[in-house]
């Protein structure tokens, strides 16, 4: 008799109430599995790793049984298959985000989810120093990563993110802008730039990436259709314009400024003058006393160009750049020494040319950096 | 007894013997608990009734069940039971954000007690015949085998190189023995299109060298973008056909803690070429005339080293080889050869690479190891640390062999050695079955390590020759340079070259064919 009233209960049940409770769990069953949309979840399946051990640039599926891991299976990834084409959504090609960081803009992060290429193809890559501004940083960009994909809608979520940390031999001292952009300073910290970036890119560059977008984590403000606009020309090393927008107290109202000075074609003053630096000197964009007479894309840009007008590059700057992985994997990389006489960036393009890859650039398509 | 008691009277005696005294009815003489709630009874009608209305509704749950399975997609609904029943992993478990902090992989000298992972990486091109010998290393090593990840790169093969690999591959990890299994096994497919032939002749051909190590320059790069992860400490790079090596290398290489460290490389001959050599050749110092050399040469141009159209005059690390030398002695060096290079995953991650152009006048693994000395990283080669490299015979041993054989047919049934290398090397002209070659290479590693012993006394006269010849040498480079290459790298020719019959013409011969011989470029680019 330790349930007196058991038999009370069954017998007052009406059908009409079990109906209802099996209707009813239906429909909770309904939504539970309506609410991850059926087709995304399953190309995100099928892309999923089955052991921890695998490219990062893809998710894998955990094993929540306590016991042993089975040893991992042999993993075959046959990169002829690997298409990079100007039509990279249909063609389902993945795309690799790297970003170096040391400061987080909600800007950038609010940018990034209002790209729209399908977000189950674009796997985030970050490096982020070990340091209190490093730490900062991650804080800010782990909240909206958690917020993003665990509890954003479905097409917001990114096929996987990978997060390093590092830290630098000379540490990636104030982002001041003033600070970082003082002449003495630039080599060391392109340098430490360099292997950051190298760093990203050599551990995330899995076997199935078609395309790499270096973007950099200051830039807030791109065209929603960024990546298959730059893809769609189908360039090896393509960069788009980098200005900034600011308040212009002369004219009262916003405008808009050439930012980034590191795209840009040869000239032959600066050929001459880098014959005469030793071999360790590198040669900058941008500062007065090292006039080099490089023709800077920064200030090709037309208002009302056509945005699809092409112009070919010998240096490039990082704030945003499309790179077909294949260059990458060829070996091209950010020399974080002198080679011949250009830097970090620059000097890829230049590593580029040498595997026989040209740098293009589009005056007239923008991208807006954040204005300190 | 009591006349009412039985008379079916509706009135309870009050002090019945039973003792039930709660003033309810007694129902039949046999029950046990009388005073039970006895529910009102339900009619027939209501009770078919409710059944029907059960029956409805699990016939309408399991058509919807059914249906929800049965439609695409509907497999979420089977991950969403089997989350429950079989807790096994699904997309509810999808793990998408991986966080890693490289300051923790730098490479220490203990790796194996840290737990630090190694990605041991293997080009392969056309290799089935090596495959065997190198899962024999494979199971050997001692380093933890699930700290080390392998990746296989597979190039432009025509025979079935990945079909065993994959075989091979997967036996080791359905192994029984839980010690043998890797890491994470990685095979990447990609072919170049090399339309350079493999032959050994072909290879070796001066005019080719620097095309060909720009593509497997490439073909290396690709291999690590595609392999290299984030929990990477060491990089071990790895030819298929090295045929003998200490089980300890990784540990033995490690534990100098340097950023890039090769091992000598030699390879076993037949006695009458002087029973072994110095194989490797793209581990050298760099010398003064090969940088005067490189100004000279435009800017696409690729030396390579052991030809005598560049005569660099470079200590080479194999030539200084001493096999009772301390065999944790150090030596810098500039070039690095690829038949077997440990390197901390850092030296890649900060950008160092295998250059598929030339840099500084260098291409793959010389100019390997000019970029890593570019970026300050320690390069340098153990000396007396030997491991020994699979001989090939070239096209002119194998004549030599066959025109011995036939013309001297009865020493061979006397003396067993040359018998063996005799008959390896006419199975392969004929092209016999692959199985009887491994019984072979099985049988010349026993015999070729055999005789070391009775080889050091020899060897240490060698050297020391050699090490005479090269200070002679490089006095007189000073005045002659370029022009007298060939006669400087005499020494190398074993006294045994002798016998032969054409005597001095064909050590001329050998002298051009060791040298040949004598670049990594001849293995790495086996695969």
């Amino acid at each position: 008799m330790a349930r007196p009233m058991g038999p009370v209960r069954l017998k007052k049940t009406n059908p009409l109430t079990l109906l209802i409770g099996a209707a009813l769990c239906i429909f909770i069953l309904y939504f539970l599995l309506g609410s991850s949309a059926p087709d995304f979840s399953a190309a995100r399946k099928a892309t999923a790793a089955s052991h921890p051990l695998s490219p990062p640039t893809s998710p894998f599926r955990q094993s929540s049984s306590g016991g042993k891991l089975k040893p991992p299976p042999v993993t075959r990834y046959n990169l002829n298959n690997v298409t990079i084409t100007n039509t990279p959504i249909e063609n389902r090609e993945n795309v690799l985000v790297l970003t170096p960081m040391a400061r987080f803009y909600q800007g950038y992060w609010d940018n990034l989810l209002q790209l729209t290429y399908p977000h189950e193809l674009i796997t985030l890559g970050f490096i982020l120093p070990k340091n209190k501004e490093g730490n900062a940083a991650y804080a800010e960009l782990d909240k909206q990563i958690t917020k993003t994909q665990k509890y954003g809608p479905e097409k917001d979520r990114f096929k996987s993110i990978i997060i390093l940390r590092q830290d630098f031999d000379p540490p990636l001292v104030s982002q001041d802008e003033a600070e970082r952009h003082k002449m003495q300073n630039q080599k060391p910290r392109r340098a430490a730039m360099a292997k950051a970036r190298n760093s990203l890119l050599f551990t995330t560059l899995g076997p199935d990436t078609s395309w790499v977008l270096w973007l950099d984590a200051d830039v807030i403000e791109t065209p929603p259709s960024l990546i298959q606009d730059l893809a769609f020309h189908n360039k090896p090393l393509i960069a788009p314009n980098c200005f900034q927008k600011f308040y212009n107290s002369e004219k009262k109202k916003m405008d808009e400024r050439p930012y980034d000075f590191n795209n840009w074609q040869d000239s032959p003053t600066a050929l001459k003058l880098g014959e005469s630096l030793g071999p360790d000197d590198i040669l900058l964009e941008g500062y007065h006393d090292m006039p080099t007479y490089r023709t800077l894309m920064a200030y090709m840009a037309e208002d009302g160009g056509d945005v699809h007008y092409e112009i070919p590059l010998d240096g490039v700057g990082g704030t945003a750049l499309l790179v077909k992985a294949d260059v990458h994997r060829d070996g091209a990389m950010f020399p974080p020494f002198s080679f011949y006489h250009l830097i970090e960036t620059e000097g890829f393009a230049k590593m580029a040319r040498r595997l026989g890859w040209q740098a293009t650039g589009l005056p007239n398509y923008k991208v807006f950096h954040y204005n300190e | 007894m009591l006349p009412f008691a039985s008379s079916g009277s509706k009135v309870t005696p009050r002090h019945h013997v039973s003792g039930y005294s709660n003033g309810y009815p007694r129902g039949g003489t046999f029950e046990l608990s009388p005073h039970r709630f006895q529910p009102r009874g339900t009619t027939p009608s209501f009770r078919r009734r409710r059944r029907l209305f059960v029956r409805l509704g699990i016939v309408a749950a399991i058509c919807v069940l059914f249906y929800m399975f049965v439609r695409p997609g509907g497999g979420s609904l089977f991950s969403l039971f089997s989350l429950g029943l079989l807790s096994s992993g699904d997309d509810f478990q999808l793990e998408t954000v991986r966080y890693y902090d490289l300051s923790n992989v730098q490479g220490t000298a203990q790796g194996w007690q840290r737990e630090e992972r190694i990605l041991l990486c293997v080009p392969l091109r056309d290799a089935e015949s090596h495959l065997a010998m190198f899962f024999s290393h494979l199971r050997n090593f001692t380093y933890p085998h699930h700290l080390i990840d392998l990746a296989f790169l597979v190039s432009d093969s025509k025979d079935r190189t990945l079909e065993v690999l994959v075989e091979n591959l997967e036996k080791i990890q359905a192994d029984e023995d839980d010690l043998q299994h890797y890491g994470e096994i990685s095979i990447i497919e990609k072919d170049f299109g090399q339309k350079v032939n493999q032959d050994v002749e072909s290879r070796h051909g001066f005019a080719a060298q620097a095309s060909r190590r720009k593509l497997m320059a490439q073909a290396r790069n690709w291999l690590l973008s595609a392999a290299l992860r984030p929990y990477h400490s060491w990089v071990y790079w790895r030819d298929v056909d090295v045929e003998t090596a200490p089980f300890t290398i990784l540990e033995d290489l490690m534990r100098h803690n340097k950023d890039v460290i090769v091992p000598n490389v030699w390879r076993p001959l037949p006695d009458w070429l002087g029973g072994e050599q110095p194989y490797d050749l793209n581990s050298w110092q760099e010398s003064e005339t090969a940088l005067a050399l490189a100004d000279t040469l435009d800017e696409d141009a690729v030396i390579v080293e052991g030809y005598a159209e560049y005569a660099t005059w470079r200590p080479h690390l194999a030539y200084l080889r001493d096999p009772y030398g301390d065999p944790d002695m150090e030596m810098e060096i500039d070039g690095v050869g690829g038949v077997s290079i440990l390197a901390k995953a850092k030296v890649f991650r900060y950008g160092v690479h295998f250059p598929a152009f030339s840099f500084e006048k260098h291409a793959e693994t010389e100019g390997f190891g000019k970029m890593a000395r570019k970026m300050e990283f320690s390069v340098v080669g153990l000396p007396h640390y030997t491991i020994w490299h699979l001989y090939e015979p070239s096209v002119d041993d194998i004549k030599h062999m066959e025109v011995s054989q036939t013309t001297q047919p009865l020493e061979y049934n006397w003396s067993h050695q040359p018998n063996s290398w005799q008959q390896m090397e006419q199975e392969k002209l004929l092209h016999e079955q692959e199985e009887k070659q491994k019984a072979e290479k099985a049988r010349k590693m026993k015999e070729s390590f055999g005789d070391t012993a009775s080889q050091w006394e020899k060897d240490k006269n060698e050297m020391q020759n050699i090490a005479f010849q090269e200070k002679k040498k490089q006095a007189s480079s000073e005045s002659k340079k370029s022009e007298k290459s060939e006669k400087a790298e005499k020494p190398v020719v074993k006294p045994q070259t002798e016998e032969r019959k054409e005597g001095r013409k064909e050590a001329v011969e050998e002298i051009g064919r060791k040298r040949k011989g004598g670049g990594s470029r001849e293995k790495s680019e086996e695969r």
